[in-house]
């Protein structure tokens, strides 16, 4: 629908007492819609089959639900504008056919279709049935990604990037380490908590390749909103040889990893194949692929990774890093550079 | 039909004069220690609309902040705390006590009634409510806000660095509140039931009386939950017992079921009253009486039962099995159906009338047309999937604003504009109104309409900032400019009210010719109705002819106050016949020091001043028995008293008759709720271990069934002592002695089985919670303790006799949901551990 | 089964008993399915049994409904008179009450039958 034809709508109808309002609000409406179609982090531009299919659910609602509102608020008018007055036996069918019988009618059959869709995006998969399995874990405020094999051991940690095969459904298992998190991918599928305690699944497909963004959806401390991550769907070949690649790790910059560890940075950071180890913060391995830095926060630029190594405070408040900014400028410099290359 | 009195204008001059005495509210300082209905309703409903505006601001705040992205206006930490406080007072002190306020001030006006049963109690909610709300409220000045969100999910509210201080206030303060909630709606269901006016029968009663009968019920249902959660989470934060702490067997869901089996029906607690006052409304402008009454008791009864089954829909994404999830999608669905009836019978009765368009009605249709998109965005958030995507987002912040500013604050504006002339004498401007209107009504639309596509793209909720690449900059930027223009509109409304208006020309009780009794009273007067009516049609007004004259002229029931004491009149429950002359309580400090103290005691506790706190006890205790003991169960000069209309009517009345008897009932089953609710605690903590002992031993089944037996026995006593009562006071007092002694043994058996077993409560959870039902238990018998010395003091002052027997009846019934406490709670904690392996 | 009931209940109680049966339904399907998910590896039971009692159940609760609905439609003198009963009489009284309660049962009958739906479609215990 064009913005001029709504406009064109709207027209006739502009000096009623309750439509005035009601054009701006269509416009908005069309062109929020027309324009949502875009970014990597909106339910409405839907990348997988669950995010596809309540997209679909959401339009049917929508339609349904704005010829019900137009319908009540005409009758509203109506009635308030009315000439004469309807007996009262007219007046009580309303109430039975449009307050009770309609309604119940129109309800029966949305939540027959929402009781149908639930286990048909979210089917029953047997543990063993499950192939791809990825553990994440909510800390405050980033993701704790591990990639399982088969038996359910750990192959590699990494953090607040996952890859996933395009067309191949990933199975999460979603678990928090401090307080409660919500894991959402608004492209592929709805979300699920992370409860201490509880080891939630999620199974999520994409379609066709690309980035795509999820944030914690559940209010989670000072810095909830800095909590983001990124899904990158690849095809599966490509994934297959990342995996693989994954495996193993060597630093090029001898002088930067010298710098790092000599900080003390590896006591909460780990970077597979050094003496850094820490298993607090997030797993640096192959830190210089990730295309965000701080959860999603800041781009990932060597300027940025100095300034969050320095004062990690101010750009995450409430964050478990203790700032660096008493380091030399020099050295800052140096891990920024080391950790902006490192494979 | 009964002959009306007919007075000389001396007579009635005299009676005025002594109803007039009777009635008056002090003046000076000692004006605070008024109970009038009108005084305490006001007091509420302002200090309730003080709240708003100032959480408001704080919804202001917020929107400044997330005008831009990246925006650094506010720090973090201030910005969770703003939006904790915002959602935090706008439900707890403002949503719930507005209504309440408005049922105080309007409920004896619409009965028919010169007070409600309990003034004394009204008043004491008020000052709880005051003292908690400024506490709670306070905090944010001193950097010591609640900040984990107004739903307070543990562990993050439990992790003391993060939420400090803040969370105690939270707790303590609105644990506080909640009592003062619970008194109110003991207060208003006593009253609907008895107190109305003499013919008034059910299918008489206003509409806004109906709604706020089940409002009330739901009250008793829904609050105690969340009493009974608070306990637990207090006891997790000041003495470290794991309820909620996974490494020890806690669980934090449990605090989520708490939480939302209370947080749903209070929708629904705030909407109906909101509705209630639209069915006020809507007929008199549509100048006949409402089309479907019957459906609008079926609307009310039915969105007051489906509330309950709707809290899971808060907790579609918590992992639980989407089965569970799909029975709460479709009582969610389900609840749309009686909410529909509402609107059409609103639809219905202006069709069938002829409507006059003025300010009330343009804010209660503007509101249903907002209210509306709410409650279908509530439609499509009700089916689990689509809640999938939309929970937690700003889809959901436009959803609860919409249902909640739509259902709620439009029809309280409308009824501050209808009412305003009740309460004053005289009318609010048309012009001032229709600004405000369009400018709150536009600007809501402009503030929350584009909240639905930041959230369906994915912004979610509760963030103090956004980044800017996801094109939720330009809806951000719109909201806030929306939120300011219906802040305009606010500020609008507020100055109209505040500001001077002329004297009315005439004088004009009812100036939009409504229908409804509540429009005979003058409000220059502290007496309510001048004389009680007898009422024989829904709409009085129009369809009794000369009924203001006659109740002006005193021609109907109480005319007169001989007696020097306030009296109103008792009716029966179906078809209201006259059954009592009630005196209700005075102007008095009673309530207003009861409830500092018992402030005094939940504000120690939150610093941990362990010895204020004892001595707040202490005072609340003595207080509250000083109380009772002059203002309750008075032996009147004599038994029956004449109310007019050549009727005599007892004054002293028990048992089911009596309005204390009804009150204890409704008390004890919201206390059973909250019992039920730590029940439900064990079992939950059972479902969710494979062996929910952890090893331990438990309790054993010698001293559980012990005490078991010495409850009932104890049960059995009180009962005995009521029988014998009716003989003399010797039996009675001895079967109460034997009772206390009893008691006092079995609250020590009760006690000994977890201490002998040696459970620590801060190693596992289920040591935890069997204390914590086992010291509820022992708690209430304590109070049965006290309760059977104070029948014993009573009967020895002369208080208590065979004929005046309130007390020992309204203990007697105190004692049997006590009796059914302890037998649940030690059939449980010492039997379930060898059935569950 | 008229000697069980009285002729007329003189009560306001009566208005409650469509939907309390609804809350009993309501609790009894969430608190069944919550514990054998929770705890279905020590039941020798299947998922599949739990649904047909469940609508056993449901069959029960309407059944109930159906006959409180049909004691209303009793009070309210089987539809004789039409609304909207505001007459100052006893009669008048019932028969509003008759009313009430038989709408009542009518959204209480339609709230269980929302209830059965999703045994129709959930097969499993997948979260």
């Amino acid at each position: 629908m064009t913005d001029e034809r709504l406009t064109d709508r709207c027209r006739p109808t502009r000096n009623r007492r309750f439509s005035a309002p009601l054009c701006p609000i269509a416009l908005l409406l069309a062109t929020c819609l027309v324009s949502s179609c875009s970014g990597n982090h909106s339910t409405l531009d839907p990348a997988g089959p669950e995010a596809a299919k309540v997209a679909q659910l959401f339009y049917v609602m929508l339609v349904g639900g704005a010829v019900i509102w137009i319908g009540l608020v005409s009758a509203l008018i109506y009635s308030a504008r009315k000439k004469h007055q309807h007996s009262e036996q007219t007046a009580g069918r309303v109430i039975l056919w449009c307050g009770a019988i309609i309604p119940t009618v129109i309800l029966c059959a949305l939540l027959s279709y929402g009781m149908w869709l639930m286990p048909a995006i979210r089917p029953w998969v047997p543990d063993d049935q499950q192939v791809r399995r990825v553990e994440v874990t909510g800390e405050q405020f980033w993701w704790r990604v591990r990639y399982l094999d088969e038996a359910g051991s750990v192959v590699f940690e990494t953090a607040n990037e996952v890859r996933i095969p395009v067309g191949q459904p990933t199975h999460f298992s979603l678990k928090a380490a401090d307080v409660i998190h919500s894991f959402w991918v608004p492209s592929l599928g709805g979300k699920m908590d992370m409860i201490p305690g509880r080891t939630n699944p999620l199974t999520l497909t994409a379609d066709r390749e690309g980035t795509y963004r999820g944030v914690c959806a559940e209010f989670c401390g000072e810095s909830h909103a800095l909590m983001a991550f990124t899904v990158r769907a690849v095809a599966p070949a490509e994934h297959e040889a990342w995996l693989a690649e994954r495996r193993t790790s060597d630093p090029q910059d001898a002088e930067g990893l010298a710098v790092f560890l000599n900080n003390g940075c590896g006591a909460c950071h780990a970077i597979s194949g050094t003496a850094a180890s820490g298993r607090i913060g997030p797993d640096l391995t192959a830190f210089g692929e990730r295309g965000t830095l701080a959860a999603g926060t800041l781009p990932h630029t060597a300027e940025d990774i100095a300034r969050f190594v320095a004062h990690p405070g101010r750009i995450k408040p409430g964050v478990k890093m203790p700032h660096f900014g008493m380091l030399p400028e020099h050295d800052i410099k140096k891990i920024a550079a080391f950790l902006k290359e490192l494979r | 039909m009964v002959e009306l009195g007919n007075f000389s204008p001396e007579e009635r001059a005299a009676q005025e004069e002594r109803l007039r005495k009777v009635w008056k509210t002090p003046g000076g300082w000692r004006y605070w220690t008024s109970v009038n209905n009108s005084e305490i309703g006001l007091w509420y409903g302002v200090t309730a609309f003080v709240f708003m505006l100032f959480a408001g601001a704080l919804g202001l705040l917020m929107r400044a902040q997330l005008a831009t992205p990246n925006n650094n206006l506010i720090s973090a930490e201030l910005y969770n705390q703003a939006f904790t406080l915002h959602g935090t007072v706008m439900m707890f002190l403002f949503a719930v006590p507005i209504f309440e306020a408005v049922a105080i001030f309007l409920l004896p006006s619409m009965l028919g009634a010169r007070e409600l049963p309990f003034p004394r109690l009204s008043a004491f909610g008020f000052w709880s409510f005051l003292l908690g709300g400024i506490f709670v409220c306070g905090s944010i000045f001193f950097n010591a806000a609640p900040n984990a969100g107004w739903f307070m999910y543990p562990p993050l509210a439990t992790d003391k660095e993060y939420a400090g201080i803040g969370a105690d206030i939270w707790l303590l303060g609105l644990s506080f509140i909640e009592v003062a909630s619970i008194a109110a709606a003991v207060e208003i269901i006593v009253g609907i039931m008895k107190c109305r006016a003499p013919g008034m029968r059910i299918n008489m009663m206003p509409m806004f009386a109906w709604y706020l009968l089940i409002v009330a019920g739901m009250i008793l249902f829904a609050f105690p939950p969340l009493i009974a959660g608070d306990i637990l989470f207090e006891m997790e934060r000041m003495f470290d017992w794991p309820f909620f702490d996974v490494s020890r067997g806690g669980d934090p869901l449990l605090w989520q079921h708490l939480f939302w089996i209370f947080g749903h029906p209070e929708v629904y607690i705030i909407f109906l009253p909101a509705i209630a006052l639209m069915a006020m409304i809507v007929p008199t402008f549509s100048q006949r009486p409402i089309v479907g009454y019957s459906w609008i008791v079926l609307a009310a009864v039915g969105t007051g039962f489906l509330s309950f089954g709707l809290w899971v829909h808060h907790m579609f994404t918590t992992g639980l099995p989407q089965i569970s999830l799909a029975f709460f999608s479709a009582a969610s669905e389900a609840v749309a159906i009686p909410t529909g009836v509402q609107i059409f019978v609103f639809v219905a009765t202006m069709l069938a009338g002829r409507v006059i368009f003025s300010v009330p009605m343009l804010f209660g249709a503007g509101g249903l047309a907002i209210f509306t998109i709410g409650g279908l965005t509530g439609v499509m958030v009700a089916l689990a999937p689509f809640d999938w995507q939309a929970h937690d987002t700003y889809f959901i912040v436009a959803h609860l604003h919409y249902v909640l500013i739509g259902g709620m604050f439009f029809p309280i504006v409308a009824g501050i504009y209808y009412y305003f002339p009740f309460v004053t004498g005289k009318k609010l401007s048309d012009a001032w109104g229709k600004v405000a209107f369009w400018l709150m009504f536009v600007g809501f639309n402009i503030a929350f309409f584009p909240m639905h596509f930041s959230g369906l793209r994915g912004m979610p909720r509760r963030v103090f900032t956004y980044p800017e690449e996801f094109g939720w900059d330009l809806f951000n930027l719109v909201s806030t400019i929306g939120a300011f223009i219906f802040a305009a509109g606010v500020l609008t409304f507020v100055i109209d009210i505040f500001r001077p208006k002329p004297e009315p020309e005439t004088r004009n009780l009812n100036p939009w010719n409504a229908g409804t009794l509540e429009w005979t009273n003058d409000p220059s007067e502290d007496w309510g109705m001048r004389s009680v009516p007898i009422i024989t049609s829904r709409y009085p007004l129009w369809e009794q002819e000369n009924l203001q004259a006659d109740i002006e002229a005193g021609r109907y029931y109480l005319p007169d106050a001989k007696s020097g004491k306030r009296e109103t009149l008792v009716t029966s429950v179906l078809d209201a016949e006259p059954i009592q002359c009630l005196r209700v309580g005075g102007v008095s400090y009673v309530p207003m020091i009861s409830a500092m103290a018992l402030g005094g005691v939940f504000i120690a506790l939150t610093f941990h001043w362990w010895i204020p706190t004892i001595i707040c006890a202490v005072i609340t205790f003595i207080a509250i028995i000083w109380w009772l003991w002059t203002g309750t169960a008075q032996i009147p000069e004599a038994e029956e008293v004449d109310v007019g209309l050549g009727q005599k009517l007892p004054a002293y009345v028990s048992g089911p008759a009596s309005v204390g008897w009804w009150a204890m009932f409704i008390t004890m089953v919201g206390d059973g709720t909250a019992f039920a609710s730590l029940i439900f605690g064990y079992f939950f903590y059972w479902t969710v271990h494979d062996d929910f002992t952890a090893g331990s031993a438990g309790p054993g089944a010698f001293w559980p069934m012990v005490a078991l037996v010495l409850f009932v026995i104890a049960w059995l006593l009180t009962i005995a002592a009521r029988a014998l009562n009716e003989k003399g006071p010797a039996g009675c007092r001895i079967a109460l002695v034997a009772g206390i002694i009893v008691t006092i043994a079995a609250c020590l058996a009760g006690l000994a089985g977890p201490y002998l077993q040696g459970m620590d409560p801060t190693s596992n959870v289920y040591p935890a919670t069997v204390w914590v039902i086992a010291i509820w238990t022992v708690v209430h018998g304590a109070v049965g303790v006290v309760m059977l010395a104070y029948c014993l003091a009573r009967s020895f002052a002369g208080c208590m006799t065979a004929e005046h027997d309130q007390d020992i009846r309204n203990v007697t019934l105190y004692w049997h949901f006590m009796a059914f406490t302890a037998v649940v709670t030690f059939a449980v904690l010492g039997l379930f551990p060898m059935v569950s392996t | 089964m008229k000697s069980f009931i009285p002729r007329e209940v003189e009560s306001l109680w009566t208005l409650f008993t469509a939907p309390t049966v609804w809350a009993m339904h309501f609790i009894g399907c969430y608190a069944a399915v919550a514990v054998y998910c929770a705890k279905a590896a020590t039941l020798d039971i299947s998922f599949d049994t739990v649904r047909l009692a469940l609508g056993g159940f449901t069959i029960i609760a309407l059944a109930v409904i159906v006959l409180s609905a049909y004691l209303a439609w009793r009070q309210w003198g089987f539809g004789s008179g039409d609304p909207p009963h505001d007459e100052p009489t006893r009669k008048d009284r019932a028969l509003f009450q008759g009313f009430a309660t038989l709408l009542l049962s009518g959204l209480s009958f339609v709230a269980v039958v929302y209830a059965a739906i999703p045994l129709i479609f959930i097969a499993e215990c997948q979260r």
